[in-house]
């Protein structure tokens, strides 16, 4: 072997990017090595990623945590099983709910006639409900009176404040707490949601009750603030009973004196 | 004695020093010569690991080992609720197939071909007053199921931290089971449908700027006809469905991964 030859292969590049098949020896780089050598958003990528498995594994060691021996329930027989009974039981349900109560056709649509009440099907009531806030849009001074947006912009709009208030939950109300009476605040936010929904779907056919509209105007925004309140109160109270369960063994461990 | 190793796999020496009875023998040569072929020994395989791992054996009787009778999360799914949206989703999907082939999404007439045929179709046809019934109920335990859902997820707090995308997919869902409802009761083209109809244009063209366009392209024009109906035609039986399962399918399978919220 010559030294020409010696140099010739110390220019050949092992990491897969000649012309050429090298076969693999000691100076082939691993792919953790290859890793490694990246640069830019890939290296930030496997630096995170290092980390965040290295974190994971100390937590576990630390954790006193005792993983349960059985997971979960096996696919087969257990839960297949289930699932069937239950698809069962429920689409036989649904049919059994489907041949005793048959739906009806109206008459056909007919523009020159407009029905006495004009509804959507029952679970767009709420949003319907939101269509008839027109006395909440605000007028301007300024304007000399007038409003700044259309009604209907108003009732579309308060639409999208509902969906947006939704979806934006889960980044308002952090933490690990998974049940109604370790939060009440937010189970009564939940409770007053509810009653909302179903004051709201009031508003459509406000002219239908005995009294006077504005009577049920004001009960859709009060009936969900005292739904609330009521539920924050009782939930406050259990949370009481629920902490004292919790502490009972604790406080009886403490001698009387 | 040779000193030629000995060929494990010359079947014909092996069948040679075996005793066996034309029968026995005439089988095994039928199984060699289709093994030879088929490779059913690949398939046994399959067939024997499957067997096993059916067939497991237990040291107590299933309830006892996995200690079923006092374990709350084997009955989880029921509490969980969104499997009865599935559930109702894919009768109403296997109903909707079948109403699909006797309506046809016209406005022409006096009274509109539509209605004619969902009258049809709850008059002739057999079986078919049932058939819109279960499509029907099939869509309001639908949407039912899917609020209840929605409150129980709110109310254990399932939405919380490492499953925000799947909640944000689960509002997204729920404004789709809406339309896909709305679109689906403006069908028949009764007055319900048509009134609900008007409220819906109405909405689009209160927005400024996009209004007059939206309602163009969602209800084909600022008042109601054929191609509103061609429209929400097309939106319940063709984008609709696609978009909804596709959804689904990915809302399950972000629970599959994360694994179902359980309160502790």
């Amino acid at each position: 072997m010559t030294d020409t030859d010696t140099d010739a292969n110390n220019d050949v590049r092992t990491d897969g990017s000649g012309t050429g098949i090298v076969a693999p020896d000691d100076e082939v780089p691993s792919w953790s090595e290859r890793k490694e050598r990246t640069t830019g958003l890939s290296r930030l990528t496997y630096e995170y990623f290092e980390r965040a498995r290295r974190e994971d594994q100390d937590l576990r060691q630390e954790s006193s945590y005792v993983e349960r021996d059985v997971l979960g329930f096996p696919a087969w027989p257990h839960e297949t099983i289930r699932n069937i009974a239950l698809a069962s039981f429920f689409v036989g349900m649904l049919l059994f709910l489907a041949a005793l109560l048959p739906p009806t056709i109206e008459d056909p649509a007919n523009p020159s006639e407009t029905p006495s009440v004009i509804l959507p099907d029952w679970y767009l009531y709420w949003s319907f409900g939101l269509l008839h806030l027109e006395s909440l849009n605000p007028e301007l001074a300024l304007a000399g009176g007038e409003k700044i947006m259309s009604d209907q912009l108003y009732g579309v709009l308060a639409n999208g404040v509902v969906f947006g208030a939704i979806a934006i939950l889960p980044f308002l109300n952090k933490g690990s707490a998974r049940r109604p009476v370790e939060e009440p605040f937010w189970a009564s936010i939940g409770v007053g949601g509810v009653i909302f929904a179903f004051t709201l779907s009031l508003l459509p056919i406000e002219a239908m009750f005995p009294w006077d509209v504005h009577i049920t105007f004001d009960m859709a925004f009060f009936l969900p603030v005292i739904g609330a309140i009521i539920t924050y109160a009782v939930l406050k109270t259990m949370r009481e009973g629920y902490m004292y369960n919790l502490n009972k063994r604790y406080y009886r461990l403490r001698p009387p004196r | 004695m040779s000193l030629e190793r000995k060929d494990e796999h010359d079947h014909g020496a092996w069948l040679a020093e075996k005793d066996l009875s034309l029968i026995e023998k005439s089988y095994l040569m039928m199984l060699i010569w289709f093994d030879r072929r088929l490779r059913l020994v690949d398939y046994l395989e399959l067939l024997e690991d499957m067997y096993y791992k059916i067939n497991l054996q237990m040291p107590k009787s299933h309830t006892e080992q996995y200690n079923l009778d006092n374990k709350f999360w084997y009955w989880y799914p029921l509490y969980a609720l969104g499997s009865f949206s599935l559930l109702a989703y894919i009768v109403a999907a296997l109903s909707g197939a079948l109403l699909g082939f006797y309506y046809s999404p016209s406005t022409a007439g006096e009274t509109p071909v539509a209605y004619q045929t969902v009258e049809a179709i709850m008059a002739d046809l057999n079986f078919g007053f049932m058939l819109r019934s279960i499509h029907r109920w099939a869509a309001q335990v639908m949407v039912a199921a899917v609020f209840l859902h929605m409150l129980r997820v709110y109310f254990t707090g399932a939405y919380k931290e490492p499953r925000e995308v799947n909640w944000l997919l689960g509002v997204v869902l729920l404004a789709l089971t809406v339309l896909f409802g709305y679109t689906g009761y403006l069908l028949p083209w009764n007055q319900l449908a048509f009134w609900a109809g008007q409220i819906g244009v109405e909405m689009a063209i209160s927005v400024p700027i996009v209004g007059e366009w939206t309602a163009n392209l969602l209800f084909g024009g600022l008042s109601l006809g054929q191609p509103t109906l061609q429209r929400m035609y097309i939106l319940h039986v063709f984008v609709l469905p696609f978009v909804v399962t596709a959804l689904i399918a990915l809302h399950i399978g972000i629970v599959w991964m994360q694994g179902i919220a359980e309160p502790h």
